[in-house]
Parts: structure tokens; sequence; C-alpha cells
């Protein structure tokens, strides 16, 4: 085992921000992030909506839901990353590595978040709407304020996994050659020949630490009484 | 935006290779699912039992596995495992195929942790009046996990280990970082070759949408048998609950 070889300066630097990143072009484990980020912010949104129509009466509203969550879950991460980078050159549309790979898990994690945000749905006792509805609120009201809240409350262990699982699906992007995180370790493992044991557990390392912050954090909101009043108030 | 299709790319020899990678990637899928549950098992009763000295190391391992991504663990073991296994297993490895084997290997380790996790939480939601009753009858270990608990265990299991083994089935696709020949490898290489990733993507989308139904199906088929004189809704709560 080397180590010194591995943790030099320039290869963290490398790891964390990219290689041009003077250049103005985002790169390792920034952009891991930043990918992670907008997927999840996007699949949340998504996936609020599309839980809302799968736990809907209507069954013109519950059964495109039910097609897209059963499609989307039903297809590999990386083939829908192919769908977005592939197919758009075809079509003569412009596209980019980071933008196929943000909207592609972004479709992805959502089918899963609606799953959750379903199961939170079904849980909310009927009792919680007719009071709201007694009280005056509108139904678009009542589902905003009542519904979703409790539903996203309740399933935060599920949706929380979920979450770290996507930062671990952006290292996908390494496979059509986006220089993140993965594509990073794997430059430096190409250039030092002999120590990919040290070079894949950092990676794994960083991976593990932004994941471990990511579901601590989580949890923290979970149980802070002031996060509690903000979600479970009209 | 007009794509002009033709679908004749997929007929003879491009269409086999397709074929050529969903035996594939079912071969993958089912020998790392057979590793995978069997050790998920026996981490997660592990687990459950809280021993002294195995609990805290299968918690580690667990810890670790299901915070890093699958990708980077393929590459891992791709790359490493002449430094870390033991040279006969690496040669056995090497023989039946490096990039299977190490591909296999990896996807075990990674999803052995979300089993066993889903175990321990399957053991977690009997009531532990059950273990103890089974206890003061006099039962051993293996006799009580044998009779009494697996036995209420298991179909709390199944609708949670049938999400774990479709995301098991879609998974095997990373394999083709390390180039093992399986659906999506050779999506990639049809594509390639013909300038026609539409068709290719569209078949390949198919094949794995077909897998991963037909899995749910089966463990769909599973839950039904298991559970016939269970609470089914108690139990599916469970389920999405433990995911």
């Amino acid at each position: 085992m080397n180590w010194a070889k591995v943790w030099t300066p320039l290869n963290l630097e490398r790891l964390l921000v990219g290689d041009l990143f003077t250049q103005g072009h985002v790169g390792g484990l920034l952009l891991t992030m930043e990918i992670a980020a907008i997927a999840i912010a996007g699949a949340t949104v998504l996936g609020a909506i599309l839980g809302l129509m799968r736990a809907s009466r209507s069954r013109l509203v519950r059964y495109p839901a039910l097609v897209y969550i059963q499609v989307f879950r039903s297809v590999p991460l990386l083939i829908l990353v192919f769908w977005a980078y592939f197919v758009p050159p075809y079509l003569g549309l412009e596209t980019s590595k980071a933008f196929s790979v943000t909207v592609a898990l972004t479709f992805f994690t959502a089918a899963y978040i609606a799953e959750y945000i379903r199961g939170g749905i079904l849980s909310i006792p009927h009792t919680q709407r007719e009071a709201a509805r007694t009280l005056g609120l509108s139904p678009l009201q009542v589902q905003l304020y009542i519904v979703l809240p409790q539903a996203f409350f309740n399933m935060i262990p599920a949706i929380t996994g979920r979450y770290v699982v996507t930062v671990m699906n952006t290292s996908l992007a390494f496979l059509i050659g986006l220089s993140e995180l993965t594509d990073i370790g794997k430059q430096i493992n190409v250039r030092l020949q002999t120590s990919p044991v040290e070079v894949y557990l950092t990676l794994m390392l960083i991976y593990f630490v932004v994941n471990r912050t990511l579901s601590a954090g989580m949890r923290l909101l979970e149980h802070r009484p002031r996060f509690n009043r903000l979600f479970l108030r009209i | 935006m007009s794509y002009h299709f033709d679908w004749s790319v997929l007929r003879g020899e491009y269409g086999l290779l397709l074929l050529d990678g969903l035996v594939v990637t079912l071969k993958l899928a089912g020998l790392t699912m057979l590793f995978a549950f069997a050790i998920g098992f026996v981490v997660g009763i592990v687990r459950w039992t809280g021993n002294k000295y195995l609990e805290p190391i299968c918690g580690a391992y667990i810890e670790f596995a299901r915070n890093t991504p699958p990708l980077v663990q393929i590459l891992f073991w791709y790359f490493s495992a002449i430094y870390i296994l033991p040279h006969w297993m690496f040669s056995y490895m090497r023989d039946v195929g490096f990039q299977f084997a190490a591909a296999v290997f990896a996807l075990t380790i990674y999803h052995a942790a979300f089993v066993a996790e889903s175990v321990r939480a399957g053991l977690n939601s009997i009531s532990s009046g059950q273990a103890e009753a089974a206890r003061s009858l006099g039962l051993n270990f293996v006799e009580r996990m044998a009779y009494v608990l697996l036995p209420q265990a298991v179909p709390i299991l199944v609708p949670p280990l049938t999400n774990e083994a479709v995301s098991l089935a879609k998974n095997t696709s990373l394999a083709m970082a390390i180039g093992v020949t399986e659906i999506a490898y050779q999506t990639k290489y049809i594509d390639t070759y013909t300038f026609r990733g539409v068709e290719v993507l569209v078949a390949s989308s198919v094949l794995y949408f077909c897998l991963c139904v037909a899995i749910e199906v089966i463990g769909l088929g599973i839950h039904r048998l298991f559970s016939r004189h269970l609470d089914t809704r108690s139990a599916l709560r469970t389920a999405l609950v433990s995911e």
C-alpha cells in the first residue's frame, strides 16, 4: 500500500473539483454533487406530483402515473442515460453529457419517490382531509398543506434511502465519459497504474462520507421539533 | 424532428448479439441473486442476534456496502481483486472469466447488504414473545430460526426482497463498465457499429422491462402463496416501510 502516491495535493484537488476548474469547467466531486442536488430536487417535485396522481381516485389520473412508475422502475438507469444521451442527436437536438445524466436520473428517481409518497398518502387517516375541508380549505390546499407534507414526513426514512442511492447513481455518468468523481478516479488509476486499491478505496471513502452526511442531515431534520412544526402546520 | 425507423437492424447478426447479451444478463442476475440472498440472510440474522463480536463487523460491512456506488465497487473488485483476494480464489475467478466473476462478486457484496437490512427488519417485526416462547420450550438457535422465526419472517420479506431482486437485475447493466457482454454492452456496441441507436435502445429497454416484470410477477406469486393466512395489508405496510 502506498497511500502517499495517491493522496497528493494535486490528485485530491482533481478529485474534488476536476481537471479544468480554473478554466471554468466543473468536475469531480463538485459536479457529482451538482448533478445529485438537481436530480434530487427535481425528482422530489415530480415524485410528489406523480404520487398524488397515483393515489387519486380517478382512473384517468391514476393510470398515467401507474404506467410511468412501472416503466421507469423496470428499466435500468443506464439504459435511460443512453436514451437521454444517444437519442437526441438522431433527432437533430443538441445535448450535453451532464444534462442528459441529470434528466435521466431525475425521471428515474421520481418513479421511486412517487411510490413512497403514495405509501405515505395512503397512511394518512381520512379524518385529516375531512377536518381540513370542514375548516374551509380548497381541495388543492388540502393536498398541498395537509396531505403532501404528512406523506413526505412519514416517508423520510425511505426517501432518504432513495436520495443516497441517487447520489451513488451519479457515478453512471462515468459510462458516457462525463468527468465526475468516478471518472477522475479512473483517470488517476490509469495514470498511476500500480495502486488501484488505494485509488478506489479513496473514491469509496469520498462517496461514503457524502452519503453519511446526507442521511445524518435527513435524520437530524426528521427529529427536529422545528422541522416537525414547519411540516405539520398549515 | 423526424426519425426514419429501420427495424431490419435487429434481424440477423445484431439481434443475435442482443440475445447473447440477454443470456449473459440472466446468468449474471441469477448467480448474483443466489449469492446475495444467501449471504444477506446470514448477515441479517447475525445482525438481528446482536452477537458481541460478529455484529459490529456485519454492521460496518453493511454501512460501507450500502453507501458506496455499485459501479465503483465493480471497478474496485475488477482492478484490486489480484491484490486483495487469496490466490486460489483469484485464479478460480480468472478461469471462469474474470470480468464476469468480478461483476458477480461486486454486485453480490452490494446487494447482500440491502438483503441483510431487509432480513433484519423482517425479523424485528416479529414480536419478541415468539422467540422467547420458542426458547422456553427448549428449542436451540437453529430450531428457533427454522421452525418459529423464519417461517413468520419470510412471507413478510417477500415484497421487499422482490424489489431488491428487480433492482439487482437492473444493476447488472453496470457490468458493462468492465466489459461483461450483457445487454447494455451489446446495445452500445450495436449503436456504435450501425448508428441505429433508437431501434436498439427500444429493443433492450423492452428486454429489461420484460425481465423486471417477470421477476415482479414471480415475487407476487410467491407472496400470494406464503400469505394466504396472513393479513396482507400489514405485510405490505411492513414491506413499504422497511424498504
